[in-house]
């Protein structure tokens, strides 16, 4: 019987199948890793070897139950030995315009967005509450916190704003689906619907032709004291900004708090069994107007990174451009799990650095590129590798009796 | 044993539109003991334990714990009082473990902030131990056994200090050793001081286990007795009351040629439980072939599997004829099957179609409703004129909504639908519940016709004195099986022990 | 046998049968056509205090778009059809936006009422445009009529298959219609980009350097039956939009897939026990959904787009619009045709239409999406009212003396 939840303790360390299966997974990455710079491996036998390794891992790993990540680990060696052959034939000088230290820093920064969705997402669904207006959400931080942060002058307080801004808007979905019962997807578009609406109306009342004024407070980089002075590592995450770290550190903490506390253990209880909830006295209504409410204070911080973070200041008309979106396929594709959904905007972010840097080997492949993070999740809610299950009752309103 | 009354329920009363679900029900406990409450379905039992349990509020009456009168309005005033439910579908998260489940709501923590597992799975290994209810902390409630998940339900009571557990029907879902296990555990509980509150249905297991009897019938409490010297006959009696029957005027059967041959059926369920196991009968053209028994032994699955609704292993043959490859319902439709589904609002009606569309529910796609494709509204609503006229239908026209119909008009399109279709078997699956008296006579009366036209006629019902009044032949289907097989003029008393598990060593 | 229950699989709770289609149809019968008109007020309302909130005079700002769409077209009697005449003109081209929305409305109605939510009609959209634009590009030598509907045809088995992807993913592993079709939107958004991109497949062949297709040849172009083709003329495809509507109707309400569809959207247990295959419903309702989209795409790109651009393809949002459209209209055909018409009209008439004298169109056209945005919230509230209506009839009814 497949099932995709691990038990809640590893107790010592023995290998178990699942951690044999994540090292092939990061040995499949090794393998393609070897042959970029700094690396540059110019053999093909170091990531074929590098590779069979992994797909050694992933199917010991596979025929001891652990399938789904070793199935993952399979097709991570596989991938990794064809980028990496491939990338053996190229030449030296494209490699190093393509694979330099700040692709990882641009991976990061591409992630980061889809990262803080992805999360909030989550923490929507494992409550029970089906979240397709991320993409507003986030569109609402983005544009709140310029705007904020420009008026008070402070990059914080505008953090401030758009986590407002995006709470305020995911408040209606929640009112909307728990209270009214209105059909979840409908509320969510409608957001999407609405949050373009308002800001870029917003926007051009506000702003008009002028654009947001240069020199808005913006959310600082973190210069780390001595790895920013280190090859490769320096460029790579020596000065990266604040919410990409915010950012990062939400994923430990987000698992900590929704699998190793009382408070994730209601939440997901809500979403799985709301009425066994429900009978142990836990108030179904409120957990998931705060875990909605949380949701979309999140997708807000993303949105919030992509205007006064990574793009330092500024703002578009509909500047999230599906991010939202990708967020949605990340946490599916991370089977709503904080590391999983992680790992998929990484994923994702690679894929979208990388069709930044492809054109110099072909532009139109680049953009074809860009599609990978939606037949990926495609595929995975399809079931074809290790199906993505969302929680039991996501989606269904909960009547109390 | 201490003689101390630890519940005591008076005169309570819940009237829901049209019903009086409990009326004036007495009810008390005493500590250690197990007290039964025994009566059919709709009898009361569970309108008055979910009283208990602060789920409904009762309309009169007052609970009395340890001496003090107590009002619940949720569960948790339930808990605190110190009551526990079993309820009789789990109220578990099968993603979570054993012990996530048993302490949700009610944590211990590391630290005031971190979820304390091993903690948790501690105290749930100690309880486990103290009243000897195996169970694995760790396991994920998806991989345990049905009659593990019960021991989880139990310990989450226990866990949040239960000291009146109630148990609602604890072994409907139980394998023979499984409820053999739980009887132990309640004997370990009752040991114990815990008091427990055992409702159900069959009377083998009730006199197994109870000290004492509440028989409860049509919300009234019948009466109260020590489980000395009570008889499954005694209590059969008291469960069904003496009651007059509706008799329905009919001639003798004349059966002729074999119509449906069932033949070793057996159904599993999604959770894979064998439902139906191995079941085989006939019904011959110009009989009445009724399977009694208490809902959930079976007759649902059963139904299902020989109406193309549900797969099955086994043979099936329709006028002679065994339906080749996957039973669909169309197949079963097309082999001459005709259906009377006992959830008319969740199968039998479309409820936002109008009459027409839902008579032409079976023959839309085919002449003269439609041709290649072609749909032609007014045959159907020429049809759907006539049958209502024909079935005397009330409330509507052919244009009307089914949603708008009253219960007994809707189950008369249902019937319509299916008799006009002239099929060779006849099927009708509780095909009078929730009907008024005169619904009810009309269906009975239109069933008997249709036997006399020589139609074989499959009846599921729940209620023992429509198959007495309607059956020619008489199967009761218990755990899934046919447990025996009686002529026109059975007994009551003897039906209704089978349909309880009477004979159950008798029939195994 | 094993004993290990799966009940992972078992829904925790049964819900009573209030699906989305179902809620729809009570609330049809309930309201008719005053609630969704009152939708529709109620949003211009809203907008309409978001508009006084910022400084602006609603009444002008609202007067401006009706102009801009042409609708006082309507009310110049004599009517002169010359577009010299501007407001024959803003009313040509939002006739040329109602085409499109019509066949987007249809393109979320048909599923909705097999219980489907189709928000891929993006996607499904653009997957017609670029077939279309493959077909009108090429075949150059071929005479126009059949040209025309080979474009047409292409383009509608494009969307029905793009569409179908979706059907046959929920019919056969369950995955939702709704994921599905989100990714497919944007699989084809970047597909699009990349074929129309630089180096992409169906890039011109005139200017290397302009990320766009090739332009439609003459005998692709639909004929234009209103102005001027040089200017953007209304093209006959407006009447294969309204013909459509009529299709919808007929399938729905005179053919046996119409009823199987239906009943499945109603109650699919009840479809299931009546002899459907409810399976093989959903793949075709997707299908049949993915050709109205597909068909919009292509009687844009053969009506009067002719050439589309990477910067086109991240612009357009007109299939999302479709959900509006269908919601609003109740996925009737009578009431997607009134919601295509009012969209395009304000579609047209909060962009190009608009005199930037009067209310800025920056603002403008934002103001459709905040429109668009809180009728289909309203859509999901008004389905509410109806229910506490209802619900409350209920308890009065249990109140009274039982």
């Amino acid at each position: 019987m497949t099932n995709h939840v691990q038990p809640l303790t590893t107790r010592g360390w023995v290998p178990s199948p699942r951690a044999i299966a994540i090292a092939g997974g990061v040995l499949g990455v090794a393998a393609f890793w070897s042959t970029i710079p700094p690396f540059t491996a110019r053999s093909p036998v170091v990531p074929i070897v590098i590779g069979v390794l992994a797909v050694a891992a992933g199917i010991w790993a596979t025929t001891r139950g652990a399938r789904r990540i070793g199935i993952g680990a399979i097709a991570a060696g596989v991938i990794g030995i064809g980028l990496g052959v491939v990338a053996t034939r190229s030449s030296s000088s494209n490699l190093n315009t393509v694979f330099t230290a700040d692709l990882i820093a641009q991976i990061l920064a591409f992630a980061t967005p889809l990262t803080f969705g992805a999360l909030g997402g989550m923490v929507s669904e494992r409550s029970g509450v089906v979240n397709v207006g991320l993409e507003g959400m986030m569109l609402m931080g983005a544009f709140w916190g310029v705007y904020v942060a420009d008026k008070s002058g402070s990059w914080a307080v505008g953090i401030l704003g758009a986590m407002v801004a995006g709470g305020l808007f995911a408040l209606i979905h929640a009112v909307w689906s728990i209270h009214f019962r209105a059909d979840q997807i409908i509320s969510g578009m409608a957001i999407n619907f609405l949050a373009l609406g308002v800001t870029g109306y917003f926007f051009e009342q506000l702003y008009g032709q002028q654009n947001i004024p240069s020199g808005v407070s913006t959310v600082p980089n973190v210069r780390l004291p001595v790895i920013s002075r280190w090859h490769f590592l320096g460029p790579a995450i020596g000065n990266l900004n604040l919410l990409i770290w915010v950012g990062i550190l939400l994923v430990p903490l987000s698992y900590v708090i929704l699998f190793k506390t009382p408070i994730g253990l209601r939440v997901r209880a809500c979403g799985e069994h709301p009425r066994a909830a429900d009978t142990v006295g836990i108030d179904v209504y409120k957990v998931r107007y705060a875990a909605v409410t949380t949701s979309g204070m999140l997708a807000a911080l993303g949105g919030a990174f992509l205007s006064i973070g990574y793009l330092g200041g500024s703002f578009t008309e509909n500047m999230t451009e599906g991010r939202g979106f990708i967020a949605l396929a990340a946490m599916i594709f991370g089977n709503w799990r904080p590391f999983g959904a992680w790992g998929a905007a990484l994923l994702f972010g690679f894929s979208t650095a990388l069709a930044y840097r492809l054109p110099v080997y072909s532009g139109s492949a680049a953009t074809l590129f860009q599609t990978l993070p939606y037949v990926l999740t495609l595929i995975a809610v399809a079931g074809v590798i290790g199906r993505s299950v969302p929680p039991a009752a996501d989606g269904r309103p909960y009547v109390k009796q | 044993m201490v003689d101390e009354t630890v519940l005591e329920l008076r005169g309570i009363t819940k009237v829901y539109p049209g019903i009086v679900a409990d009326d004036h029900v007495d009810f008390d406990l005493k500590r250690g003991e197990v007290h039964a409450l025994l009566g059919e379905n709709g009898a009361g039992k569970s309108t008055l334990m979910n009283i208990l349990y602060g789920l409904t509020k009762p309309d009169e009456g007052e609970i009395v714990i340890a001496g003090k009168q107590k009002s619940f309005t949720s569960a948790k005033d339930a808990i605190a009082a110190g009551i526990g439910m079993v309820h009789q579908h789990f109220m578990l998260i099968p993603v979570m473990t054993v012990a996530e489940n048993i302490v949700l709501g009610v944590e211990p923590t590391r630290e005031g902030v971190f979820l304390d597992e091993k903690g948790a799975e501690e105290r749930v290994r100690e309880l486990s131990h103290q009243f000897g209810l195996a169970v694995d902390p760790t396991a994920l409630v998806a991989n345990t056994t049905v009659g593990q998940q019960q021991r989880v339900e139990i310990l989450k009571a226990l866990y949040r200090g239960a000291e009146i557990l109630i148990l609602d029907e604890p072994t409907a879902v139980l394998t023979p050793q499984e409820a053999g296990e739980l009887f132990e555990i309640v004997r370990s509980l009752t040991a114990d001081g815990k008091s427990v509150i055992f409702i159900s249905h069959k009377l083998n297991e009730v006199l197994e286990i109870a000290d004492r009897i509440t028989v409860l019938r049509r919300g009234k409490k019948i009466d109260t007795v020590p489980r000395e010297g009570a008889t499954e006959e005694g209590l059969a009696r008291m469960m069904v009351g003496r009651d007059v029957l509706l008799r329905v005027d009919k001639a003798a059967a004349r059966p002729g040629e074999i119509a449906l041959d069932v033949r070793e059926v057996r159904v599993v369920d999604e959770r894979g439980l064998e439902k139906v196991r191995g079941v085989s009968f006939t019904v011959r053209n110009g009989e009445i072939v009724a399977i009694a028994g208490v809902d959930g032994n079976g007759q649902t699955e059963l139904i299902e599997a020989i109406t193309g609704l549900r797969p099955f292993t086994g043979t099936v043959a329709v006028g002679g004829r065994p339906v080749e490859g996957n039973a669909t319902p169309r197949r079963m439709l097309d082999a001459g099957i005709g259906h009377i589904p006992e959830d008319r609002h969740r199968r039998g009606l479309v409820l936002e179609f109008n009459l027409a569309e839902n008579l032409a529910l079976h023959d839309y796609d085919r002449e003269p409703d439609s041709k290649h494709g072609w749909l032609y509204p007014k045959r159907l609503i020429a049809r759907a004129g006539r049958l209502i006229r024909e079935f005397d239908i009330r409330g509507g026209g052919p244009l009307t909504l089914a949603r708008a119909l009253s219960g007994g008009n809707q189950q008369k399109v249902v019937v319509a639908r299916e008799v006009e279709r002239d099929p060779t078997v006849l099927i009708a699956a509780q095909p009078t519940r929730g009907l008024d008296v005169g619904a009810i006579e009309y269906v009975h009366r239109r069933l008997v016709a249709e036997r006399d036209a020589g139609h074989a006629i499959l009846l599921v019902s729940l209620e023992l004195e429509e198959v007495l009044s309607l059956a020619d032949r008489i199967l009761v289907m218990y755990e899934g099986q046919i447990v025996g097989e009686h002529g026109a003029g059975a007994g009551e008393e003897e039906i209704g022990l089978e349909m309880l598990g009477g004979r159950k060593a008798a029939a195994a | 046998m094993s004993q290990a229950a799966p009940t992972a699989n078992v829904p925790p709770e049964q819900e009573p049968s209030t699906n989305f289609t179902v809620k729809l149809g009570i609330a049809q019968r309930a309201g008719g056509a005053v609630v969704p008109v009152m939708t529709g007020v109620l949003a211009f309302l809203a907008g309409g205090i978001v508009v006084a909130a910022t400084g602006h005079n609603p009444w002008t700002a609202y007067k401006g778009i009706w102009q801009g769409a042409g609708f006082n077209w309507l009310f110049h009697i004599p009517w002169n059809t010359n577009t010299i005449n501007l407001s024959a003109f803003n009313l040509s081209q939002t006739l040329l936006l109602t085409t499109t929305l019509i066949l987007c409305g249809l393109a979320v109605a048909f599923p909705f009422r097999c219980g489907l939510f189709n928000i891929g009609g993006q996607g499904q959209y653009l997957v017609g445009l670029v077939v279309a634009n493959w077909v009108g590009v090429s075949f150059a030598s071929w005479p126009t009529l059949p040209h025309v509907l080979l474009g047409i045809f292409a383009a509608a088995a494009a969307g029905a298959v793009w569409a179908g992807i979706a059907g046959f993913l929920k019919a056969t592993t369950g995955a939702h219609e709704v994921i599905s079709t989100i990714m497919l939107n944007w699989i084809a958004i970047w597909g699009a980009q990349y074929l129309f991109g630089q180096g992409g497949p169906l890039q011109n062949t005139y200017n290397p350097a302009a990320p766009e297709s090739g332009t439609v040849v003459q005998s692709a172009k639909i004929p234009v039956f209103w102005g001027s083709s040089a200017l953007q003329g209304t093209d006959v495809g407006f009447f294969v939009a309204l013909a459509m509507l009529v299709v919808f109707w007929l399938i729905l309400n005179r053919t046996t897939l119409g009823y199987e569809v239906r009943a499945t959207g109603f109650n699919p247990d009840a479809a299931a026990y009546g002899g459907i295959n409810v399976r093989n419903k959903y793949i075709q309702a997707m299908a049949i959904s993915g050709a109205f989209a597909g068909l919009a795409g292509a009687l844009d790109m053969l009506g009067y787009l002719f050439q589309f651009g990477v910067l086109d393809v991240q612009a357009s949002q007109i299939g999302f619009l479709g959900i509006a459209v269908a919601l609003l209209g109740r996925n009737t055909a009578v009431g997607t045709g009134i919601a295509a018409f009012l969209f395009g009209g304000l579609l047209y008439g909060t962009t190009r239409g608009l005199n930037p004298n009067v209310f800025d169109p920056g603002l403008a056209g934002n103001l459709t999406s905040m429109i668009q945005g809180l009728i289909v919230l309203f859509v999901g509230a008004d389905i509410l009212i109806l229910y506490v209506w209802n619900s409350r009839r209920k308890l009065k009814r249990r109140v009274a003396p039982a």
